[in-house]
């Protein structure tokens, strides 16, 4: 069908994108913090591709180092909201009982708050470097997941399979890891790509707003911290660029989240 | 047996509260800065140690955390937000003069986003297949995917530096005597940006759950035996509401915070840019002040939401909980 095309589309600029950020040192024509006062607010032009900030610095190469920054922010917070997502999930749908009700009337309560307001409050101690912040973004990312780890384990515990190897007496540990979670892994990377793009919509806000990632490091919500300025004498380069490469990534992610859901929920209709 | 669901409701809305209080204060007394820093800026080094205990106790900052977590409490049900240590004002007089602006920008939003969803959803939902149903999907997935504030950027740079028809910042002129006319000209920016990045998701959720209702086997029997359309239609609608009002309550929380970003860019003085601020300015209890009447428009919208499901969804009136 034309959506198998279209999600290698998807595919392909997910990893280009990917690729010229991981490979940024590399790729990049100038120094990401190489600054040259007679070139402030040049318009994009044969020099500089995408223009220069209010420093003079190339805005085409710090839109490839601040998207590594960006990625890998989101990345590590995802991993975090990952672990603690299956792990609260597991223990809540696979105990059941008195234990699931707490834990989930909790859950319920902790998904009331807007997440943004926690991780305000966490910044004003902890405003560190990219690492804290995907500590920040992790802490705060994993209800979501937690709801879906712990509604398969519900669904997939009473299967048949799963009774017939606790019949035979397979260890615990065995069935969690190898029958409960590995059948879960389709519902989980669905809901980990949509983490994954909540986590860059979250990092680059913060940074947006000065409360990110410290300025120095370039990433694509601090470029548009320092835009919002620009935006106003008209260098409109500096901002329309990094919003672009957010854009093309979110969008990217949400188009390969939404075709590998589809499966899925035929599944769960039958 | 109303009664006792809009108690059991309202209760769960307090626990809520009180979680979100008790996060919040724990973690923000975790942070390192210095109350008289706070409280004199840039003056702060200039004290003895002696003036600095004195703010310290007066702050009752000698005292154990979980003292002071009960303390705060204590007040705050009284509606007592205690000080700013930044401008010195009770917190609960600056919370009020933001709230009006901040409620203006999310009812106009949200009633748009509603409406707008409600008819976007409909009609792609009842004709599937068609143009309408393929292109609110692209649509919903294309708009989700730009950051709302970077839209508001972009239109700053068309609507107020290039065409200059709207204001790029502020929710008034400086005068503050622009009147209700001045009032929506600023609205206006804020307010398209929030509802252009949120309508289409919304409106695609809606539009699943009317395609799967127009697949199910009553509406088939219905149209079978020569049911009127209009009264299909009413059916469909009433069942495919429930998941999409349920779909609401859970995003609001989310979408609060997009708004707080969305105030900050374009200066509109609500609570959203207030709480950034306090930040900043690690400004305690004005931040705390701000966390818990973000949290209580949250918990109120629920409410609300949860009253109008429980209205139209028989099930729930049984004694069913969401």
């Amino acid at each position: 069908m034309k959506s198998r095309k279209a999600l290698w589309f998807w595919y392909s600029l997910l990893g280009l994108i990917v690729f010229l950020t991981v490979f940024s040192s590399v790729l990049a024509p100038f120094g990401s913090n190489e600054m040259n006062m007679d070139e402030v607010y040049s318009a994009p032009s044969g020099d500089h591709w995408l223009g220069t900030d209010h420093l003079g610095r190339d805005v085409f190469t710090r839109l490839l180092e601040g998207g590594r920054v960006t990625l890998a922010v989101a990345g590590g917070s995802v991993i975090l909201s990952l672990i603690i997502g299956i792990v609260y999930g597991g223990i809540s749908g696979y105990l059941g009982g008195v234990i699931d009700t707490v834990m989930m009337r909790l859950l319920e309560a902790l998904i009331t708050i807007p997440s943004l307001v926690i991780i305000l409050a966490f910044q004003v101690f902890m405003q560190g470097g990219m690492w804290s912040m995907a500590l920040i973004i992790g802490l705060t990312g994993w209800l979501v997941t937690a709801r879906i780890v712990r509604s398969e384990f519900i669904r997939l515990k009473e299967a048949e399979f799963v009774k017939m190897a606790k019949m035979f007496g397979t260890p615990v540990w065995k069935i969690l890891w190898g029958h409960l979670l590995r059948n879960s892994v389709p519902a989980i990377f669905v809901i980990t790509l949509f983490n994954f793009a909540a986590a860059i919509f979250t990092e680059v806000s913060l940074s947006f707003l000065g409360i990110g990632i410290p300025p120095a490091i370039p990433s694509w919500g601090n470029m548009l911290y320092y835009a919002q300025n620009d935006i106003l004498i008209g260098a409109w380069w500096i901002a329309l660029f990094p919003g672009i490469m957010i854009f093309m990534t979110i969008l990217s992610i949400n188009f390969i989240g939404e075709a590998w859901k589809d499966p899925e929920r035929r599944r769960v209709n039958d | 047996m109303t009664a006792k669901w809009v108690g059991k409701r309202m209760a769960m809305g307090i626990v809520v509260l009180l979680i979100v209080s008790f996060l919040s204060f724990f973690i923000m007394q975790a942070a390192p800065g210095d109350p008289a820093a706070a409280f004199y800026g840039g003056n702060a080094q200039t004290l003895t140690t002696a003036e600095k205990e004195r703010i310290t106790h007066a702050f009752a900052l000698d005292q154990p955390v979980a003292y002071r977590y009960v303390a705060w409490l204590r007040e705050t049900v009284k509606g007592n937000f205690g000080t700013s240590y930044k401008e010195g004002r009770p917190v609960s007089t600056i919370l009020m003069e933001r709230l009006p602006n901040t409620l203006l920008l999310f009812c106009a939003t949200m009633f748009f986003i509603i409406a707008g969803s409600i008819w976007l959803g409909t009609v792609a939902g009842m004709k599937e297949g068609s143009i309408w149903d393929r292109g609110l999907s692209i649509f919903s997935i294309a708009t989700s995917s730009i950051p709302a504030f970077w839209l508001g950027i972009l239109f700053i740079y068309f609507f107020s530096v290039s065409v200059g028809i709207l204001p790029s910042s502020g929710s008034s002129d400086v005068s503050g005597h622009g009147g209700l006319l001045d009032t929506i000209r600023h609205l206006i920016m804020p307010a398209s940006v929030l509802i252009l990045t949120h309508v289409g998701i919304y409106a695609r959720f809606l539009q699943e759950g009317i395609k799967k209702e127009n697949r199910q086997y009553y509406v088939k029997v219905a149209r079978a035996n020569g049911v009127k359309e209009a009264i299909i239609r009413k059916g469909i609608m009433r069942n495919a509401a429930i998941p999409y009002l349920n779909y609401i309550a859970i995003t609001i929380p989310s979408f609060f915070g997009g708004s707080i970003i969305v105030e900050s860019l374009f200066g509109w003085s609500g609570l959203g840019q207030l709480t950034v601020k306090a930040v900043v300015t690690k400004d305690f209890p004005l931040l705390m002040g701000s966390v818990m009447i973000t949290g209580v428009i949250v918990v109120i919208s629920l409410f609300i939401l949860d009253l109008i499901m429980y209205a139209m969804d028989p099930k729930l009136r049984k004694g069913g909980v969401r």
